[in-house]
């Protein structure tokens, strides 16, 4: 969708940190929620790279000002690994107010554990 | 559950939480229990072990009403925690350690 993009305002980094690598070919998607009708819009869908990383996941027009959620497709990620895990994805949502700045939006993630916060 | 507000170095309390089971044949969540953490951040009585089946279940924190009682605001207007339970008969602690711009 936006694959050659260099530079979304949004960006995301998954790491294991319960092997202590990166979190690699993990699925995720990005949605937008539509405030009228109330219903998750989906926006980018997407694979983490080698690096744990997913370039191109919005454009700077498309990041209007809204509530956003990331999900992580976390349960598969585990079973590719041949693990179990306690979630069975991780779905993380924020609010936009400002989308002139950048949003960095990382999780740390183990098979029981997981955290994110808000970076730029 | 016990809430932790790792901003302010104190206990999340009087959050308003909700705990919710999915429907494995129609995938929608039903909602178990309401509540609302103590001044130690925690909440007893979430659910008995006789409803604990295993499934799929969720909890869902409303950390963004609970900033906007502290006068500030949030980059999350809410967190939702879903895990899967197999072994019901274990104990199961899902705390959240939560501040404005992380959890």
């Amino acid at each position: 969708m936006s694959s050659t993009l260099p530079n979304s305002p949004l960006t995301t980094y998954v790491l294991n940190t319960g092997d202590g690598v990166p979190g690699a070919r993990m699925a995720l998607s990005l949605h937008r929620l539509d405030s009228l009708l109330v219903i998750w819009n989906l926006v980018t869908v997407g694979t983490t790279d080698e690096d744990g990383r997913c370039p191109g996941l919005i454009t700077t027009k498309a990041f209007t000002p809204g509530m956003y959620k990331m999900r992580f497709e976390t349960g598969q990620y585990w079973e590719s690994l041949g693990q179990n895990s306690f979630y069975p994805y991780v779905e993380i949502v924020f609010t936009i107010t400002n989308p002139n700045e950048r949003f960095h939006l990382p999780l740390l993630l183990s098979r029981f554990s997981y955290s994110t916060y808000r970076g730029s | 559950t016990h809430v932790l507000n790792t901003g302010m170095g104190v206990p999340g309390a009087h959050m308003a939480l909700s705990l919710h089971r999915m429907d494995p044949s129609t995938s929608l969540w039903n909602l178990l229990t309401t509540g609302t953490t103590n001044d130690d951040g925690r909440c007893p009585g979430l659910i008995t072990r006789e409803t604990f089946t295993p499934a799929v279940y969720k909890i869902r924190f409303e950390t963004g009403q609970y900033w906007g009682s502290l006068g500030e605001t949030s980059f999350y207007p809410y967190v939702e925690i879903v895990f899967t339970i197999t072994d019901h008969s274990q104990k199961f602690h899902v705390p959240l350690l939560c501040s404005r711009f992380s959890y």
